[in-house]
């Protein structure tokens, strides 16, 4: 995975004002602590809480959500940074009795309570937790308990004695001082029946907030949870602000009275003797064959793999790179690893027919993982920075993710759990998080604001991830901000942003232990059947150093292999991703003119006008292809400036610090393949690093910072600390500033060169293939749909325009998928709207087919299905057209699929006296047919119709834009494909027209765009009057518009019908709203690529 | 009524005809628009679209909620009045009504005036029409919808009239339509001009085209059911004389009630409303009127209720009629509160509230009512007494019979704390003597007495509602204290020392218990 961190935590660092480790024992310590994943219970993150109890004086501190331990590593992390103990525990809610909290007193207990949890959670779908006195009597071993009274206390003796015979280590019950009035007689009585029960009572505050003025927060939680306003809440709110983390003195005061309740704590925590740090991680051993140590067997398989891809004369580059890089995986214990990702690899390999596979990210930078299989970025040809990838100092275990067909990863997933088992196996969790948008909306809800109010105060956040939720914008949203109610409600959405919402499963984030998994984390049921998901998060798993292998879903991949299938049966050549030609210059040529529709990665209309500009001759440019259009080089304005240097229209320099501060040469070393223009995410890590003299230890906290829209105070600091260190070092400070605004775009959506490496992999054998076999590459794309950026419109246009011949759906020639005859593209079955495969498949059998009555009878289509493919225009290999085709499959009646009936119903009606005359179905009608039941039509586009209308009107075609000059005034008109308005290009929209003649490109200036907003957003047929705008060099050619119309009545003029959309499915429904509503996956601004998690 | 639902929210709205106003209904994927004003639709906003959508070409639309509730309701209401017209009046879907004005055109001169005579009164009604007259209902249909609006009267040869109609104008499915018009059968004459048996055989569904052709040509019989009048239950007494002295009215309701209660018997129903009206001999009616708190048909109840009334209506020239009528009635089933006869105890207190009601006015007579709060003197309000129990009536039932008629507060969570049972309706300031910053009270001075404190129970700490009080206020310590004399009171200390919100801490006299 990239360094898409996104929520990516904060890291608890220690500050001077803490006071500094070994903290003394304190005489109290909190047990009842709920933190956010105690979801909409708690409000205070484990930070907070761990800095609040650092400074109050705490050595150790608990936590125990509700039947969960999806809080505990970040509570165990801060702790660790804060030199706390943390205590890892959870409390129960049971179905039968009252609750319980559950500390685990060593590793054994921690299995168990694991365990257990796992168990209650089995039980149901997903979310809840069903457990029973019972069993947590079974599993009570190791774990020390704590009773926690309900409000009322009438029944709580009967309730203790239960729980004590139950539970036959239970020793304490919780009592808490909450200012309830009769907190002096409860606690009395409590202590009392606790005494007849042989226990003592243990004080904790119940806390749910670390301090006092959270509590509005925790009231606006607690209305989200019960569902209900604020103002109707009533006593479901508590009646004061005293659940948060008091000190141990203040504690002490409120017990005086009894004092052993407080000593109670003490001697709890000092009876729990578990630390998260016990979870030692082993590696799954069915890996390794017997008698090899992993080792060796890694060794083994790596020279094999070097000798199959090199023969016997390895280069000697990647020779002493395999060398390095064994020794240092020997040295850090990281074998199994390699194998356990090679074994899944190698699985996906051997079936027939294989999967297609490939590793991104980092280890991309690793010559063992390449010999292994599992990248295909030869390090022959490419420099590998492999500490990116595994370092000594971070001594982390290595992160490979590895691309699999999207059609077909879950075979790769079932494998898995087969090979491992489902206990030892599982998904990652996502920690959802309240997102700008979604906790403005939830608060506004709370705090009684009108739908239409929250849903101003929401749009005003167009997009980021912004932690302040802008002033100014919400006055432009016509808000008065200084109203208090309204100031309340965007105070407490701040403050809920970030706070985890719910659990989700990680897109494919895989761990897989030696041990059964449940003795380490709670496992429950996934929303997907078959999917079992843990509690922690891939951070969380981090963490504590658990190995993790990302499976994920890439639809290239799998239209790769289609393609390469295709040609294999059709041209007798099998290619493989490692073996396509390198550097063919046709295919680069190709690109150069921006011919890249269906083209991995840099189809996108922003990819298509950079590549003219960029001019990739080799490899290594469609690396940087991928990487420059990214939020990140854009934020930092780094694509004009290596755009000159690349055409020399600008000097290669490379800024320079003073002489005195360090050699002159330490930014080249990092930016030298790069024109001196810092375009990944490492190299702008690495001038932290180098120019800004950044200590490891901040680096890091650089880029968590940078990822976690919670911490902005926190970014203002390191950007003063980067441009300041850098400035005083002598570099330009504008640059310095261009550095950190980069570093800021990385932090949501960085691209290392590795990963770039990767997927420009795929940019180039995707080329190749749309260069060499056209006709195999559209009908692979065809195949793999829903993919990509286009829809299949365009993907038939730009095939036809390449010279292939595509035949229309036919139900006596087409498969359900696509398929090529004699070099010519038949469209499948699958292109028809609604029609299921098993219905195309009863079509397919059946054939030939003679007769719509054919279908039925002989291949027992079902008849929905036939009146399908006749209003697709299917039958016309029988001489009918779509009219003829409709009235005969209209004729045909259901009959139960049973030979009596089957021979009855061909007689009982008889053959029809009267022939009726329909009347002829126009072309233009056709076409609009077309495009309602395949989405596209071979038989002319819907402009054609409309040219005469337009000629008149002198209105010009897109292939004549080439031949306008610059800067003249045009107009023209077209189908509106695709409409994006980026964040990064400042309220500039593209939209993309198409005519018979082909596309053009529109700009609208955000001016143009205020004052024609419903024409650009709602206008299927637009015509537009500009100005031609050239780029004489690289030929990219605008339309810059000046007035738009909104033409979409014309359409009606083509048939009656109503002519389907043809936005591509990128449109309309996704891009335009902001992406902070998506998910973050797919937060990429620019290159709206779906491929991509 | 094609914009029945715009129309009726503008006739209760400030917004102007000109503002660019959506009705909403909540879909399963948001928010979907119901209708539009004229102003919204020229923005692009269209009903069945998205509001997301909509709002996307043009971020200035206002989003109203719908009532599609109210607008049923009204369509309903306009059937009864229609009745004006014709005997038979249905309703047809949401918004529109078809009558059936067989040999009644003549009345108001012919089908033409009658057309534009029903157009004008629903104008006046701010009702905007589209009134279609022909043979048949569904020709009167297709032609109200898709017929030129210079064409909408059709007194005979239907076939021709629709001929030019788009199929759509039969109100097939829309699938139906659909592979009609795909199989170029795109206006009703080109359908009606394919043999039957085609596309008999073609058509299958319980609607099809066939079908639909025969009834709007009037070959297939499509009769109305009437919107069934409900008529409120109501007795009535015609006099031989007209009456004057005062006593008639009160005789007369002593005759009316006894019949009235039968009726209600019959349908289980009681009344809520309840109104006398007295007929002059010159046409002029005089109108007394009460309200039950609870339904109610038990005859000596009513006759309390409305005697004082009745006996107070003006005869003027004298009542040659009256009527009784129960102008709201709610279910009511039989039943027997206990053995021995005596009303329970809730309808007694119903029955005060009535009777309390009809003396001194409804909006005299109020309840108390509890209110989830946790500050005290927020903690209940005040609502008026007969209305306020229809929603008593709903809790009551499903939370099994208790004495207490009140309204209830959310159920399953309880309020916690000792409360007293007089509060102060303002606190009163107090010295008090205690060990700061938080100890509890020893001898605190009211109303220049000094009271010692024997005992103490507390503190109930409750902060303030910080969404609607300013930031300023301040927490209150609540404690329950017991002087040497055995007397409670309850008191409280507000804001903590350095709790930033003011000076030193002050006390105050909240209740007194027992």
């Amino acid at each position: 995975m990239p360094e898409k961190v996104g929520f990516s935590r904060l890291r608890l660092v220690r500050d001077a004002e803490m006071p500094p480790p070994p903290i003394a024992p304190s005489a109290y310590v909190e047990l009842g602590v709920a933190t956010p994943f105690s979801f909409l219970r708690g409000a205070s993150d484990s930070i907070e809480l761990v800095t609040t109890a650092l400074l109050l004086g705490y050595d150790a501190i608990g936590v125990a959500d509700r039947n969960t331990l999806a809080g505990v590593v970040r509570m165990h992390s801060a702790c660790t940074g804060a030199g706390l103990r943390p205590l890892i525990g959870c409390r129960l809610d049971l179905t039968d009795a009252p609750s319980l909290l559950a500390y685990p007193i060593d590793r054994d207990g921690y299995g168990r309570l694991s365990r257990l949890l796992s168990l209650g959670k089995m039980r149901t779908e997903k979310g809840e937790c069903e457990l029973s006195l019972a069993d947590v009597a079974e599993y009570q071993q190791g774990i020390a308990f704590i009773a926690w009274p309900k409000g009322d206390l009438d029944d709580y003796e009967r309730e203790l004695s239960r729980l004590c015979d139950a539970l036959t280590s239970l020793r304490h019950v919780a009592a808490s001082w909450l200012y309830r009035g009769d907190d002096n007689s409860r606690i009395e009585r409590l202590d009392r029946i606790a005494r007849k029960n042989g226990c003592s009572i243990l004080a904790t505050n119940d806390v749910h907030y670390h301090a006092p003025d959270r509590r509005p927060l925790q009231d606006v939680v607690t209305c989200i949870r019960e569902k209900v306003t604020i103002a109707t809440a009533g006593y479901l709110l508590n009646p004061n602000a005293e659940r948060h983390l008091k000190s141990p003195e203040e504690m002490a005061r409120l017990f005086a009275r009894w004092p052993h309740a407080v000593k109670a704590t003490r001697e709890f925590a000092d009876g729990l003797n578990f630390s998260l740090d016990e979870l030692r991680y082993e590696y799954p051993k069915e890996t390794v064959p017997d008698g090899r140590s992993p080792q060796q067997h890694l060794e083994h398989l790596t020279w094999q793999g070097a000798h199959q891809r090199w023969g016997t004369s390895i280069p000697y580059k990647v020779l002493t790179q395999l060398n390095h890089e064994l020794k240092l995986i020997e040295k850090l214990d990281f074998a199994r690893y390699f194998l356990t990702v090679h074994d899944i690899v190698a699985f996906a390999r051997s079936l027939d027919p294989l999967i297609l596979c490939q590793g991104r990210g980092s280890a991309a930078n690793s010559a063992v993982c390449y010999c292994l299989g599992i990248t295909a970025v030869d390090p022959a040809t490419s420099d590998l920075l492999f500490e990116r990838f595994i370092s000594e100092e971070r001594r982390e275990p290595p992160d490979i993710d590895v691309d699999f067909e999207h059609e077909r990863r879950e075979e790769v997933i079932q494998h898995i759990y087969d090979k491992y088992g489902r206990d030892r196996a599982g998904i990652a969790a996502t920690v959802i998080h309240y997102r700008p948008r979604s906790a403005i909306r939830e608060v506004g809800k709370v705090m009684g604001l009108s739908e239409d109010v929250t849903a101003a105060l929401a749009s005003t956040i167009w997009g980021h991830m912004e932690a302040e939720l802008k002033d100014a914008r919400a006055n432009d949203a016509g808000l008065d901000l200084s109203d208090p109610h309204l100031k309340r409600t965007m105070k407490l959405a701040e403050q809920l942003i970030g706070m985890p919402r719910h659990l989700s499963q990680h897109v494919g984030g895989f761990i897989l232990t030696e041990r059964p998994l449940t003795e380490t984390v709670p496992i429950g049921n996934g929303a997907m059947e078959d999917r079992t998901f843990i509690e922690w998060d891939k951070d969380d798993i981090e963490e504590l150093g658990i190995l993790k292998i990302d499976v994920l879903a890439l639809g290239m991949l799998t239209c790769i292999r289609k393609c390469f299938d295709l040609i294999e049966e059709h041209h007798g050549e099998r290619w493989e991703l490692a073996t396509i030609p390198q550097e063919v210059p046709e295919v680069y040529d190709m690109l150069c003119r921006g011919d890249s529709l269906g083209v991995f990665q840099v189809e996108s209309r922003a990819q298509m006008n950079m590549l003219p500009r960029l001019k990739p001759r080799k490899f290594y440019d469609l690396v940087i292809e991928v990487a420059i259009v990214r939020p990140g080089p854009i934020q930092g304005d780094m694509v004009h400036p290596y755009l000159k240097r690349r055409s020399g229209k600008e000097p290669v320099t490379f800024p320079c610090p003073d002489p005195e501060h360090g050699p002159p040469d330490e930014l080249e070393k990092i930016l030298g393949r790069t024109l001196g223009v810092p375009i990944f995410q490492e190299q702008a890590m690495k001038i932290a690093l180098d120019a800004a003299k950044f200590s490891s230890e901040e680096a890091n906290q650089l880029r968590k910072a940078m990822a976690t829209f919670r911490s902005r105070g926190n970014i203002e600091v390191l950007q003063d600390k980067m441009v300041g260190r850098m400035v005083t070092r002598g570099y330009d400070p504008d640059f310095a500033q261009r550095c950190f605004d980069q570093i800021k775009g990385f932090g949501e959506y960085g691209f290392p060169e590795s990963h770039a490496a990767s997927f420009a992999h795929l940019v180039y054998v995707s080329s190749w293939l749309k260069w060499k076999y056209p006709a195999a590459f559209a009908c692979g794309l065809l195949n793999s749909q829903p993919m990509g950026f286009y829809a299949p419109a365009q993907i038939v246009r730009d095939a036809r325009e390449h010279g292939v011949e595509v035949r229309e759906v036919d139900v006596n020639h087409s498969d359900w998928d696509c398929t090529l005859e004699d070099g010519a593209l038949r469209l499948g079955l699958r292109q028809v709207e609604g029609l299921h495969r098993e219905a195309a498949d009863k079509v397919v059998s059946g054939r030939p087919h003679e007769s719509v009555e054919d279908l039925r009878s002989r291949g027992g289509t079902p008849v929905h299905a036939i009146q399908r493919l006749a209003a697709a225009d299917a039958f016309r290999s029988m001489k009918l057209d779509r009219r003829a085709a409709l009235w005969d499959a209209r004729a045909l009646k259901q009959a139960p699929d049973l030979p009596l009936f089957a021979a009855a119903d061909v007689r009982d009606e008889g053959a029809e006296a009267v022939i009726a005359k329909l009347p002829a179905m126009p072309l233009a009608e056709h076409v609009v047919n077309d495009y309602q039941t395949i989405r596209l039509s071979l038989k002319a586009h819907p402009m054609r119709f409309l040219r005469e209308h337009y000629a008149v009107q002198k209105f010009v075609t897109a292939d004549r834009l080439p031949n306008i000059r610059d800067g003249k005034r045009v107009s023209m008109s077209g189908l509106v494909l695709i409409r994006q308005r980026p964040g990064s290009a400042k309220g500039v929209c593209f939209i993309t027209l198409e005519d018979e003649t082909g596309v053009a490109n529109l700009v609208v200036w955000p001016d143009v765009f205020e004052t024609q907003r419903k024409i650009v957003m709602g206008a299927r047929l637009m015509a537009v009057h500009g100005i031609i705008q050239k780029d004489a060099e690289d030929g990219v050619i605008h339309l810059v518009a000046r007035k738009l119309e909104d033409h979409s009545h014309m359409l009606r003029h083509l048939s009656e019908e109503i002519m389907p959309s043809t936005l591509s499915q990128s449109d309309a429904a996704g891009s335009w709203r902001a992406p902070a509503a998506r998910h973050p996956r797919d937060a990429e601004i620019i290159p709206k690529s779906r491929d991509f998690h | 009524m094609p914009h029945l639902a715009v129309e009726r929210w503008a006739r209760s709205s400030d917004f102007g005809p000109d503002d660019p106003i959506v009705l909403t209904v909540e879909g399963t994927h948001g928010l979907l628009i119901h209708a539009v004003t004229k102003a919204a639709a020229e923005r692009g906003a269209r009903a069945g679209a998205r509001l997301t959508d909509a709002r996307a070409l043009d971020p200035s639309l206002v989003a109203v909620p719908a009532d599609p509730q109210g607008d049923a309701a009204l369509v309903q209401r306009l059937a009864r009045w229609a009745g004006r017209w014709s005997p038979l009046v249905e309703m047809d879907g949401e918004d529109g009504l078809r009558l059936d004005v067989t040999g009644v055109a003549h009345l108001f001169g012919d089908e033409w005036d009658l057309a534009a005579d029903v157009q004008t009164r629903f104008a006046v009604a701010g009702l905007s029409t589209r009134v279609a007259i022909a043979p048949t209902a569904a020709a009167a249909w297709a032609l109200a919808h898709y017929g030129h609006a210079s064409a909408l009267v059709c007194t005979k040869d239907t076939g021709a009239k629709l001929a030019d109609l788009p199929v759509a104008a039969l109100r097939l499915p829309p699938e139906a339509n659909r592979t009609l018009e795909r199989l170029g059968l795109k206006t009703i004459g080109l359908l009606a001009g394919i043999e039957r048996r085609s596309l008999a055989r073609r058509f299958r569904e319980v609607d099809n085209p066939v079908d639909a052709l025969d009834r709007a040509l009037g070959r297939k019989p499509e009769p109305l059911t009437a919107v069934p009048a409900e008529r409120p239950p109501r007795a009535a007494l015609k006099l031989e004389e007209p009456a004057t002295h005062p006593e008639a009215p009160v005789q007369a309701l002593d005759r009316l009630i006894p019949d009235l209660v039968r009726q209600l018997q019959q349908r289980h129903l009681g009344v809520r409303r309840l109104a006398l009206i007295g007929f002059r001999v010159d046409g002029s009616t005089a109108i007394a009127s009460v309200a039950t708190a609870i339904p109610s048909r038990e005859p000596k109840h009513l006759q309390r209720l409305l005697a004082d009334k009745a006996a107070a209506l003006d005869p003027g020239f004298g009542f040659d009629a009256f009527a009784l009528q129960a102008d709201w009635a709610e279910g009511l089933a039989s039943a027997q509160e206990s053995l021995v006869g005596d009303p329970s105890g809730e309808q007694e207190v119903a029955r005060l509230v009535d009777r309390l009601s009809v003396q001194l006015g409804p909006e005299k007579v109020r309840r108390p009512q509890p209110l989830e709060s946790h500050l005290p003197e927020r903690a209940s309000g005040w609502a008026n007494a007969v209305s306020s129990l229809r929603g008593a009536k709903a809790t009551k039932q499903s939370s099994g019979g208790d004495l207490d008629c009140f309204p209830r507060i959310k159920s399953g969570v309880a309020m916690t704390g000792a409360r007293p049972q007089r509060l102060l309706d303002r606190p009163e300031a107090i010295a008090v003597v205690y060990a700061t910053p938080e100890g509890v009270p020893r001898r605190f001075v009211w109303r220049r007495a000094v009271h010692d404190i024997a005992r103490v129970e507390g503190p109930e700490r409750i902060a303030p509602e910080w969404w609607r009080q300013p930031s300023t206020a301040r927490l209150r310590d609540y404690y329950r204290v017991e002087d040497q004399a055995g007397r409670r009171y309850w008191i409280y200390r507000e804001g903590l020392i350095g709790d930033g919100r003011g000076g030193l801490p002050e006390w105050y006299m909240h209740g007194l218990f027992g």
